[in-house]
């Protein structure tokens, strides 16, 4: 089976500087996948290419087996979009701008459609309301409605989190779960939240810089590290982090050692490495949410 | 372009429009309050320019002088002849003569002469004429008209202020809701990022537009059907048969002010700058191209401007039809000149369309 997505070396540049730098990677049909990475790194760029929006400077872009370039339109028909901070007509309902959204791919079933997706984001009883009248993360789910309302094969969200409050978050985590679980969908997300890519992606794509600096299945990101815990600790001579295999054992070194030397020691912290400190471990640099 | 998509996407965009307070407030009441209010400040009394009169001694002319000297709408100048008078009609010095000859059964004629140059000035005056001549006839009770009126003119028309005013104000409508509507909504549609959203379905930009403007164009029908009627009843409008010709002529119209909407809206950045420079193109239109005053009541260099103002041809088809009584071929070159500045907007707007908002 053809993959879903096949991306190489995917490059923008915009005036003299790169924002995507030959990016590369490949996505299964079925398969939920995650591209994190801090603000300014070049996820969304590389989505709206794949997307048909941008046109790249180099490399190669095919979705279900047809390249993206340079006709956009026909592949456009069987994906789904959400865009980063999309907002709607003002003056229609949710359900009117899902009928009308599914008339535009000329669905004939385009009341069945509206309702079954209004179903599947949960925004059963706000089908009447405008639009503008949502909150924040009824806005999110209406637009990722949309991109659901013409069945496609593969749906791309856009930071589909972003600005929502926790609740409001992991109310949307379960909507996208569904997506990918239950009806089948290719689903490729954007985030800088490592909590949501740890969460809702089978693999993961870290980017930086403009460049993918890893990718993997979560778990296999933080096997790469090498060490099952972060120790970190402060003492006379600064901030120490170490990643260890034995929390234990390094734990009762640190102290050992503070008290031989009579040397206080604050802010002792162990947690079970995340992809935050496989960011840190790549980049050099803490991971800023 | 597929018939079924077209329907509901129009659909879509005329609840858009008709559920926007804002946009039923500027398109229909408050052209119609503005109507109230010139209405009732003018109605009638508008000067209307200058009048040769050539005095007769016998006192139904002598008291017709006298009305008219008195009435605000024009000012009486004295001529010598009634020779003189008409060459200062025809050189432009004065807008209408008032010449009284002997009646054969007796009394006199009062002859309006005018210059179908400017039929709208000739429509006020021969309304103030001719009240100065019945309140002459009134005042010799019992007795023949002491004085007659008959008017000779090109133009048949007998506008009153009110008669003018109306089709102006509507096209005046018409123009602020096309201009500033699509400019403000496809402002806000690009810089939201709906224009890139809709990139991604399979609607082409041209159907969903097409859809708009079909949207647009119901509401300025909306708009001429719902003006004249309040016109009609409520300043007693003196609607002519030929008024239907004021449909194809308000489309014409609207689709030019569409046009310069688009184009506006293709260039600006933000929903602000789009209001603003929308209403810098639409207000001198407003007073230059003869809406609330006939332009030939204008200096010759304002006169020249109007004549390449769109609003100009839009009122005055308008006119035309609705209370000039003139056909639908008169009004033809109207609707040719809304046309062709549709034409040439489109091609500005369309080289300077722009999917992504500017950052």
């Amino acid at each position: 089976m053809d993959a879903a997505i096949s991306v190489a070396g995917l490059t923008k540049r915009y005036g003299g500087r790169t924002v995507v730098d030959g990016v590369t990677f490949e996505v299964r049909q079925g398969e939920s996948f995650g591209i994190l990475g801090p603000n300014g790194a070049g996820k969304t760029t590389t989505l709206e290419m794949i997307e048909g929006l941008r046109q790249p400077d180099g490399g190669e872009i095919t979705l279900l087996g047809e390249p993206v370039w340079p006709d956009p339109r026909r592949i456009q028909a069987r994906i789904g979009v959400q865009l980063q901070s999309t907002s709607l007509f003002d003056m229609l309902t949710a359900r009117e701008l899902l009928e009308l959204f599914a008339r535009f791919y000329l669905r004939p079933d385009a009341v069945e459609r509206a309702r079954l997706t209004l179903e599947l984001v949960g925004l059963e009883s706000k089908a009447d309301d405008y639009a503008k009248r949502l909150s924040g993360g009824q806005q999110q789910r209406l637009a990722i409605a949309l991109a659901l309302v013409h069945d496609p094969d593969i749906v791309f969200l856009d930071e589909p989190t972003t600005g929502l409050d926790p609740q409001a978050r992991r109310n949307l985590w379960e909507v996208i779960r569904s997506i990918n679980a239950d009806q089948g969908k290719t689903v490729v997300l954007t985030t800088h939240y490592l909590e949501e890519a740890e969460q809702l992606c089978q693999r993961v794509a870290i980017m930086d810089e403009s460049r993918i600096v890893a990718l993997d299945t979560p778990a296999g990101l933080i096997a790469t590290l090498d060490a099952d815990a972060r120790v970190s600790y402060t003492d006379g001579s600064g901030d120490h982090t170490v990643y260890v295999r034995d929390a234990q054992a390094t734990v009762l070194e640190v102290l050992e050692r503070a008290r031989a030397g009579g040397e206080p020691i604050t802010n002792l912290a162990v947690k079970g490495a995340d992809l935050e400190d496989v960011f840190m471990q790549l980049t050099g640099r803490e991971y800023r949410e | 372009m597929n018939a079924g998509r077209f329907v509901a996407t129009t659909k879509a965009q005329l609840q858009m429009t008709f559920r926007r307070r804002v946009t039923l407030f500027w398109s229909l009441f408050f052209p119609i309050i503005l109507m109230g209010a010139l209405g009732l400040l003018f109605g009638g009394q508008l000067n209307a320019g200058k009048v040769a009169v050539v005095p007769v001694d016998a006192a139904g002319p002598r008291a017709v002088v006298h009305v008219l000297d008195d009435t605000k709408g024009v000012t009486v100048k004295r001529a010598e002849s009634a020779s003189e008078a008409i060459h200062q009609v025809r050189t432009g010095s004065r807008d209408a003569a008032v010449v009284f000859v002997p009646a054969p059964g007796g009394g006199y004629v009062a002859r309006l002469y005018t210059s179908n140059t400017s039929a709208d000035q000739a429509g006020i005056i021969r309304g103030i004429v001719l009240g100065a001549t019945d309140g002459v006839a009134v005042a010799a009770t019992g007795r023949p008209p002491a004085v007659r009126f008959e008017a000779r003119s090109v133009d048949s028309s007998s506008l009153t202020y009110v008669d003018f005013l109306v089709p102006g104000v509507i096209a005046l409508a018409i123009m602020n809701t096309a201009v500033i509507g699509l400019a403000t909504i496809m402002v806000d549609w690009r810089q939201r990022g709906i224009l890139r959203r809709l990139k991604l379905t399979p609607i082409p930009l041209a159907e969903f537009f097409a859809a708009r403007v079909t949207a647009s164009l119901t509401l300025a029908l909306m708009q001429v059907v719902v003006l004249l009627i309040f016109g009609r009843l409520v300043f007693d409008v003196s609607l002519d048969s030929t008024a239907w010709a004021a449909i194809p002529v308000a489309l014409a119209g609207c689709l030019c002010f569409l046009a310069m909407g688009f184009a506006i809206g293709s260039f600006v950045s933000t929903p602000e700058t789009g209001d603003a420079v929308s209403q810098v193109f639409t207000l001198p239109m407003m007073f230059l191209a003869g809406t609330f005053l006939p332009v030939a009541a204008m200096p010759a260099f304002v006169q020249a401007v109007a004549r390449v103002l769109p609003l100009y041809y839009l009122a005055n088809g308008l006119r035309d039809a609705t209370v000039r009584g003139l056909s639908i071929t008169h009004v033809i070159p109207d609707i040719a000149v809304l046309l062709l500045v549709t034409a040439i907007l489109s091609v500005v707007a369309l080289r300077s369309f722009r999917w992504e908002p500017s950052i």
